[in-house]
């Protein structure tokens, strides 16, 4: 634990500025959401919408359509959590547990990779998911991100400090390996596995740029794509666009504040040394 | 707890017992092993070698979204030294992340030093805080671009309030700067903010009281303890912010459509250019993928220079 410092009045004021330094933009995103497009156009602006409407959010589902976003991002975000945990937890293991021969080599190349920015190539990616016919499908959202390298060493770490007493044993039992992996290994190191399916959430979360790459219909993008599509042909219906940016951001803050510690103890491990 | 103790007897045992007890695995376990490998292997093999491959094969080749490619031999790559578009793409880049890499990294140590102190709502500041890494970042591009306004702004209405005149945000370079510095700052600082503090909760608090004993005040601790002891984790947030601000796109891309083309220029950041070359109109993806190419080496090279500063100035402990 770091040393205590005193709280002089000073830095409660510092902290009460942060805070709204952060806050105030997201009550105007709230208030201008809730206002008429007139009321947006006042110079100088009033803050407190007077009266308050959702014409805002009808103006959404009349433009975008909403619910399938929402369903969508769903979707890809459980196909990416899941891909993404059965094949890092498999490889983990071969890794840290069995230790295959060369398992060496392959670490480093796994770490090498981690650092290598390869997500940058949309062409060949988009190429190949097209060879594949997978283009405007919602598994080619996810399909490319879930050889997750990082991952990878994530729970390389996590796995590698389960006592091997347990898996010998297990192995002199007779259980098979995979029995071993769900019945042993992935319940102790649940902390690992909770932290990569809540960091791989956050990740596709943020998606934009491959989205719109592979997929052209509005059916069948994620909410970050879809309401940046509201952009340019709207801009002066500010109400509509906040609104959408309410009603898209809403579903992950909930979320977050549910799970907070969690989240917040996940983002706190992803910092490997 | 307990599991510490566990492992370290564990570790004490197999030390002992290793001539003995210390097996290669099987044949039949390598076999299941390999096994488990995979799928990592195939995803790997197919989106990240064969893919670095094709695109390599595809930048010595003229091709758009349709047809066949045409071999053009090193054209491209020629073309990558005349193209002003190019240069003004990665000048900005390179802008944007020597503003932004330290401003996060500002406002992320000022977040995690506050959090340090205890006081009455702070887990309330910690959900604050980390609320922005939380927000859908189209959300969040979309309400800067209305706070910036210029007609109808809250910034804007703020300056004049003050007794200024309002700025024409996107109508030069320097206010694209400013708005777009602002929106990747804010969203991303929470992460780096959260990994500082658990950094600073790991600096054990007996080398503060032995510094104040020494006669060090609060600032000198701070910046011969604190900073020196968290290095370790301010690289990994100098390098993790650096290669993700140099691959920078969805802000310029939401902020300033490819229709705007008056201020598009004003933000225009490679991997933008490299999607509009790409995917706009008829693509042009040779050549697109010469420019993914030299971003790809162009990133590279920066964190290979970050990893040998770090050998310089990052301080391990002993045990790190």
């Amino acid at each position: 634990m770091l040393h205590q410092y005193r709280l002089r009045w000073w830095t409660f004021a510092v902290i009460a500025a942060v805070a709204l330094l952060i806050l105030v933009p997201f009550a105007w995103m709230v208030a201008t959401a809730l206002m008429t497009p007139g009321q947006t156009l006042l110079v100088p602006p009033k803050v407190i919408p007077n009266p308050a409407t959702l014409d805002g959010a009808r103006g959404v589902f009349d433009r975008i359509p909403y619910l399938t976003l929402l369903g969508n991002t769903v979707v890809a975000s459980i196909g990416r959590v899941i891909g993404t945990l059965v094949i890092c937890t498999l490889a983990a293991y071969a890794l840290a547990v069995i230790k295959v021969p060369g398992a060496r080599v392959i670490l480093v190349t796994v770490l090498a990779l981690i650092m290598v920015p390869g997500d940058i190539f949309i062409v060949p990616n988009f190429a190949i998911i097209s060879a594949f016919g997978l283009t405007d499908t919602l598994v080619a959202l996810f399909l490319p991100s879930i050889f997750d390298v990082f991952g990878v060493f994530l729970l390389y770490q996590f796995f590698r400090g389960i006592p091997r007493e347990l898996v010998e044993a297990a192995r002199m039992d007779g259980a098979s390996h995979l029995r071993i992996l769900t019945t042993i290994v992935a319940p102790i190191a649940r902390g690992g596995l909770i932290t990569l399916a809540i960091l791989t959430v956050l990740s596709e979360w943020k998606e934009l740029l491959w989205p719109i790459v592979v997929n052209r219909s509005i059916d069948k993008l994620t909410l970050g794509p879809g309401i940046a599509l509201l952009r340019g042909s709207y801009t002066t219906d500010y109400n509509v666009l906040m609104s959408a940016g309410v009603l898209a951001a809403l579903p992950m803050i909930v979320i977050f504040l549910i799970l907070q510690k969690r989240f917040i103890a996940s983002v706190a491990r992803s910092g490997l040394k | 707890m307990t599991n510490v103790t566990l492992r370290r007897t564990a570790g004490v045992e197999e030390g002992l017992r290793r001539p003995v007890v210390r097996r290669k695995p099987g044949r039949r376990d390598a076999r299941i092993g390999f096994l488990f490998l995979l799928p990592l292997f195939a995803g790997l093999l197919v989106f990240r070698f064969y893919g670095f491959g094709y695109n390599v094969w595809l930048s010595f080749n003229k091709a758009g979204a349709f047809g066949r490619a045409r071999f053009t031999g090193l054209e491209n790559y020629e073309r990558l030294f005349s193209d002003s578009q190019l240069r003004i793409s990665l000048v900005n880049t390179f802008k944007f992340t020597a503003i932004v890499v330290p401003g996060v990294v500002v406002v992320a140590l000022l977040c995690a030093t506050l959090m340090q102190y205890k006081f009455r709502g702070q887990s309330a500041f910690r959900a604050i805080v980390f609320l922005p890494a939380v927000c859908l970042p189209t959300a969040a591009i979309l309400l800067f671009g209305w706070l910036f306004q210029t007609r109808y702004g809250l910034v804007n209405a703020v300056i004049q309030a003050v007794g200024g005149s309002s700025v024409s945000w996107f109508g030069s370079s320097a206010g694209v700067t400013v708005v777009i510095t602002v929106i990747v700052v804010f969203l991303s600082f929470s992460v780096p903010t959260i990994i500082l503090y658990a950094g600073m909760q790991e600096i054990p608090s007996d080398i503060y009281e032995s510094a104040t004993l020494d006669g060090a005040g609060p600032v000198r601790r701070y910046f011969s303890l604190t900073l020196p002891l968290l290095s370790p984790s301010l690289f990994f947030v100098i390098l993790t912010t650096t290669i993700s601000t140099l691959k920078l796109f969805d802000v310029a891309y939401v902020l300033l459509p490819p229709e705007q083309s008056a201020s598009v220029n004003y933000g225009l950041t490679a991997v933008y250019y490299y999607y509009q070359l790409a995917f706009l109109n008829v693509g042009d993806r040779g050549y697109a993928s010469a420019v993914s190419l030299l971003l790809f080496v162009l990133i590279l090279a920066v964190s290979i220079v970050l990893f040998r500063l770090q050998r310089r100035f990052v301080h391990y402990g002993e045990d790190g």
